[in-house]
C-alpha cells in the first residue's frame, strides 16, 4: 500500500473518516451542480418576464399554474416558481461568492506574502491597514460601498472583495512568517534565487492548507453576506432575485400565512451554508498538522 | 431584518406608553382615543406647509369656511351659505355664535386676518397662497363677506375648504408659536394639548363646539410611520384606529374578529405617463439591435393604445392589492365630480395589442425600459414588476427599473424628463376632475401642466379645460370636464391603471366614515 503515501490520497483517506463531513461534501456538490445547471433543469426561467404571470402569484406548494406548470414549492408574489427561483438564486450566490473569494484570496495572499517576507515598515504598513479594515463591521463597509456604487452583481463582488481580502492577508502572513525562517528558504536564498521564485514557488505552496480552510469558510460567509445585502435591498436588482431578495420579498407575507416565499429559500440558504461549513471544519482538522494522529 | 427590529421597537415603545395609562379609572378610559397615523406632521401652523398630514391635524383645532364631507363634496363650515352674485363675485354668509377656544367671538375680521396671514408666513415649504390669491375682499357686515376676482373662479368654495381660519390676534404669530401651542386658538372640535414632533399630538374635547361634538374627551394622535409597526400597535391595542393599512397585513386584519376595516375608493389615480414630446425618446429601443429608435413610437396613437391593451388591471387589483384597488379607466373614480361615466377600465387584449403594434410598423415588437418609484405608493415596486411581463407578452420586451422616490421624482420631471414610460400617482386635492386634467394633461404653461411629465399637449383639450375653469354653472362645467377627460384619455395622454382604496383598521366596537381625502379625524370615530 505504498501509494497511500501520496499527500492527496492521505488527505482523502483522512477526510473520509468523518461521515458527517462526507455527507456534507456530497450535499454541497449536489447543490452546486444543480445551481450551475439551473438553466437546463429548472422548470421555468424566473428571470424571463414572458414566463411570469401575476395571476400565478402566491400559489401554495403543489398547486399548478394556469399553463399547467406545478409549483412544487409554491410561487412568489410575481408568479415565479420557487424551485426555479431558488436554483437561479443559488447560482447567483455561488458566482458572486466564488468570484469574490478568488479575487480576495489573490489580493490577500499578495499582501500577506509581502508583509511576511519583507517585514519592517512594509509589514507594519500593510498589517495596520488590515487592522483598520478589520475594525469596521463587514456589513457596514458593504452598505457604504453599495450606497455609493449602486446595485448590481459586479458591484457586490467588489464590495465582497473589499471585505474579505484582509482575512486572507492575515492568514497568509501568519503561515508565511513561520515558513520564512525554515531552512529550505534560507537554502533558496543562499542559492540567490530571485525573490519572486522564493515567494511563489517555495513559500506560497506551504501556506496553502490554511488558505484553503479560510477560503471555504469565507465562501459560506460571503453567500450569507450577499443574502443579507439583498435582503436589505442594496444588493441585486429586484427583477433578478437572489436568495436574500426572495426571503425579503416573502417576509412581509409570512404573518399572513404565505410562508413558502421566505421559508424555502431560507432552508436552501441554511443547508448550503451549513454544508460548506462542515466541509470547511473537516478540512481544517485534516490539514492541521497539530490535530493529526 | 430591519422591519423585524422596527417591529420589536414598536412593541417595546407601545408597552412603555401603555403602562402609565393602566391605572386610569374606566370611564375616563372609555372616552380616550388613541389614533395611529402614518404621515409625519411637520408643523402645527395651519398655514405653514400644504401637506396631507398637516392639513389633517389642523382640522382638529381649526375650521374652514367650507368643509368637505367624506366624499369631498363641499358642505357649510364657518360659512353657513355661499352664492355667486355674478361671474366674478362670490358672497359668503358666516355662521353666528361661533366661539374660539379662548372664548372670543368669530366674525369676518378673523377671515380677513387669516387670508392675510397665508402669504405672510415665512419660510413656507409649500404655501397655501394659490388658494387666496387675487381676491378683492369686501366686508359687507360682521358676518357677510364678498370676494371679487379678475376672472371667473367657480372653484372658490373648494379653494376655501383648504384654508384654515385662525384668530385675528394670531395674524402675525410666527410658526413657532403654533408649534408651542401659544397661538393654537381655533374654533375646531378639539383644544390643543401638546405637540411632540415625530411622536404625538394630544388634545381635549372642545365642549363649546358649534358642530357635532366629539365622543372622545381626550385624543392622542401617535405618528407611527412604519406600516408594520402601525399594524402591530393596533393588534396590541395601543391604538384604536390606524390609517394607511399595508396590503400585506390585510389577511391578518381580516381574520381578527376584534378588528375591522373601513374602506373607500380614494381620489388617487395610479397611471403611466408617456413621453409625447421628444422625437427620439431615451428608453424605447429597436427589438433586434437594442439601439434607441430614430422616431419616438409613443407619438403613434396605436403604440399608446397597444400599451394600454397589454395591461391586466383586474389582475393588479386582485393579486397585488388583495382586491383593495379599483381598475381605472378615467381620471377619478365614478361618483366624483367631472368623472365621465363613459370612461371604463380597458380589458386586457394581448392579440389586439400585437395587432396595433403591427399596424404601427413594429411587427417584431419593441424594447422598452419602464421606470417608477419603489417607496412612494403602496406596492409600487410590485406593480412595476407585474407590468413588465404584461408588456413583454404583448410584444414590448420590458425591463423594469424601480428607484427611490427622491431620485425618481427629480429625474422624471422638469427639466430632465429622463424617462420614456413611467409610473406615477395623482391625488385630486380638490376632489374633482379639473385637478388631474390641469396638472397632468394640460399643455405646460404657468399654472398648467405642472406635473405633466409626459408633456402631452392637445390644444382642443386645453380649450375645453379653460372653458370649464371659467364656467360657474356646475352642470355646464361638469359636461365640459367630461368632454375634456374623454378626449385626453381616448388619445391615451396617460394610461390609467387603478384607483387606490383608502383603508383604516380599527377596533371592532368603533365605526369610522372612511374618507376619500385620506384624512383620519377623531371626532368622526364613533362607538358602535
Amino acid at each position: 500500500m505504498a501509494d497511500l503515501d501520496t499527500p492527496f490520497r492521505r488527505f482523502v483517506a483522512d477526510f473520509r473518516e468523518d461521515k458527517v463531513a462526507v455527507g456534507a461534501a456530497v450535499l454541497f456538490v449536489a447543490i452546486f451542480a444543480a445551481a450551475m445547471a439551473c438553466a437546463y433543469i429548472s422548470p421555468q426561467n424566473p428571470y424571463d418576464l414572458r414566463q411570469l404571470d401575476i395571476m400565478d402569484g402566491k400559489m401554495p406548494p403543489g398547486k399548478a399554474s394556469m399553463d399547467g406548470l406545478v409549483f412544487w414549492l409554491g410561487s412568489d408574489g410575481q408568479g415565479r416558481d420557487m424551485v426555479s427561483a431558488i436554483l437561479y438564486g443559488l447560482r447567483t450566490s455561488f458566482l458572486v461568492a466564488v468570484t469574490s473569494g478568488f479575487i480576495a484570496a489573490a489580493v490577500g495572499t499578495a499582501v500577506g506574502l509581502a508583509a511576511a517576507y519583507y517585514g519592517g515598515w512594509v509589514d507594519t504598513l500593510l498589517m495596520r491597514t488590515v487592522d483598520i479594515k478589520l475594525s469596521f463591521p463587514a456589513i457596514l463597509i458593504a452598505l457604504v460601498l453599495l450606497a455609493v456604487f449602486g446595485q448590481g452583481t459586479g458591484k457586490i463582488v467588489v464590495a465582497l472583495v473589499v471585505i474579505q481580502w484582509a482575512y486572507y492577508a492575515r492568514t497568509v502572513r501568519a503561515s508565511a512568517l513561520v515558513e520564512r525562517r525554515k531552512e529550505y528558504v534560507e537554502a533558496a536564498q543562499c542559492l540567490a534565487l530571485p525573490q519572486r521564485r522564493i515567494l511563489f514557488r517555495h513559500i506560497l505552496p506551504n501556506c496553502l492548507p490554511p488558505l484553503i480552510v479560510v477560503g471555504t469558510i469565507q465562501i459560506a460567509n460571503s453567500i450569507a453576506l450577499e443574502a443579507t445585502l439583498s435582503f436589505l435591498g442594496v444588493g441585486l436588482p429586484i427583477t433578478e432575485p437572489s436568495l436574500g431578495l426572495l426571503i425579503a420579498n416573502g417576509f412581509e407575507y409570512i404573518l399572513s400565512g404565505v410562508y413558502w416565499i421566505s421559508f424555502f429559500p431560507g432552508v436552501a440558504l441554511l443547508v448550503t451554508i451549513v454544508s460548506i461549513n462542515l466541509v470547511g471544519d473537516r478540512l481544517r482538522d485534516v490539514l492541521n498538522p497539530r490535530l493529526q494522529k | 431584518m430591519q422591519k423585524a427590529t422596527l417591529k420589536a421597537f414598536a412593541f417595546a415603545a407601545a408597552l412603555a406608553v401603555a403602562t402609565p395609562f393602566a391605572g386610569l379609572p374606566a370611564p375616563a378610559a372609555a372616552q380616550t382615543l388613541t389614533v395611529g397615523v402614518g404621515g409625519n406632521i411637520t408643523s402645527m401652523d395651519p398655514h405653514f406647509h400644504n401637506l396631507g398630514p398637516n392639513n389633517n391635524i389642523a382640522q382638529y383645532f381649526f375650521d374652514r369656511l367650507v368643509h368637505f364631507d367624506a366624499q369631498q363634496k363641499p358642505i357649510p363650515g364657518l360659512a353657513e351659505s355661499w352664492r355667486s352674485i355674478d361671474d366674478n363675485t362670490w358672497e359668503f354668509k358666516l355662521r353666528r355664535g361661533v366661539k374660539f377656544h379662548d372664548g372670543s367671538d368669530f366674525d369676518a375680521e378673523d377671515v380677513v386676518a387669516s387670508f392675510k396671514r397665508v402669504p405672510w408666513v415665512p419660510n413656507s415649504p409649500s404655501s397655501f397662497v394659490a388658494f387666496v390669491l387675487g381676491l378683492e375682499t369686501t366686508v359687507v357686515d360682521s358676518h357677510t363677506l364678498r370676494f371679487r376676482t379678475p376672472a371667473p373662479r367657480p372653484l372658490m368654495p373648494i379653494d376655501f375648504a383648504v384654508v384654515n381660519i385662525v384668530n385675528r390676534k394670531n395674524a402675525e404669530s410666527p410658526t413657532s408659536d403654533f408649534n408651542s401651542g401659544a397661538a393654537m386658538n381655533g374654533t375646531g372640535p378639539f383644544r390643543f394639548g401638546q405637540f411632540a414632533p415625530g411622536d404625538r399630538v394630544s388634545m381635549t374635547r372642545n365642549d363649546a363646539y358649534w358642530g357635532e361634538k366629539s365622543h372622545w374627551a381626550s385624543v392622542t394622535t401617535r405618528i407611527i410611520t412604519n406600516a408594520s409597526a402601525r399594524t402591530a400597535a393596533l393588534l396590541a391595542g395601543d391604538v384604536q384606529i390606524i390609517d394607511q393599512v399595508q396590503t400585506a397585513d390585510l389577511p391578518r386584519l381580516k381574520q381578527n374578529t376584534n378588528l375591522r376595516l373601513e374602506r373607500v375608493i380614494g381620489n388617487r389615480l395610479i397611471y403611466l405617463h408617456l413621453d409625447h414630446n421628444r422625437d427620439e425618446t431615451p428608453f424605447l429601443f429597436d427589438k433586434a439591435t437594442g439601439q434607441p429608435l430614430k422616431a419616438n413610437p409613443l407619438k403613434d396613437l396605436r403604440v399608446r393604445q397597444a400599451l394600454s391593451k397589454a395591461i391586466n388591471r383586474q389582475a393588479l387589483a386582485e393579486r397585488i392589492f388583495d382586491g383593495e384597488a379599483i381598475p381605472a379607466g378615467g381620471l377619478l373614480p365614478d361618483g366624483f365630480y367631472g368623472a365621465s361615466p363613459k370612461l371604463k377600465p380597458e380589458a386586457q387584449d394581448l392579440a389586439g395589442a400585437q395587432r396595433l403594434l403591427r399596424e404601427a410598423g413594429f411587427p417584431n415588437g419593441l424594447k422598452m425600459t419602464l421606470h417608477g418609484p419603489n417607496d412612494r405608493y403602496p406596492e409600487d415596486d410590485k406593480v412595476l414588476q407585474a407590468l413588465g411581463p404584461m408588456f413583454t407578452r404583448a410584444g414590448i420586451e420590458t425591463s423594469v427599473v424601480p428607484m427611490p422616490w427622491a431620485t425618481y421624482a427629480s429625474q422624471s420631471s422638469a427639466p430632465t424628463f429622463a424617462f420614456s414610460v413611467m409610473l406615477v400617482g395623482w391625488g385630486s386635492d380638490t376632489g374633482e376632475t379639473s385637478s388631474p386634467l390641469r396638472a397632468l394633461l394640460a399643455t405646460r404653461s404657468p399654472g398648467f401642466g405642472a406635473s405633466n411629465r409626459g408633456r402631452y399637449s392637445n390644444p382642443t383639450m386645453d380649450a375645453l379645460l379653460n372653458r370649464a375653469l371659467q364656467t360657474v354653472d356646475p352642470a355646464a362645467r361638469e359636461k365640459l370636464l367630461f368632454e375634456a377627460s374623454e378626449l385626453a384619455v381616448g388619445d391615451v395622454g396617460i394610461i390609467p391603471l387603478y384607483y387606490q382604496v383608502n383603508l383604516w383598521g380599527l377596533r371592532a366596537n368603533l365605526t369610522y366614515q372612511a374618507r376619500t381625502d385620506e384624512y383620519t379625524l377623531a371626532h368622526l370615530v364613533k362607538p358602535r
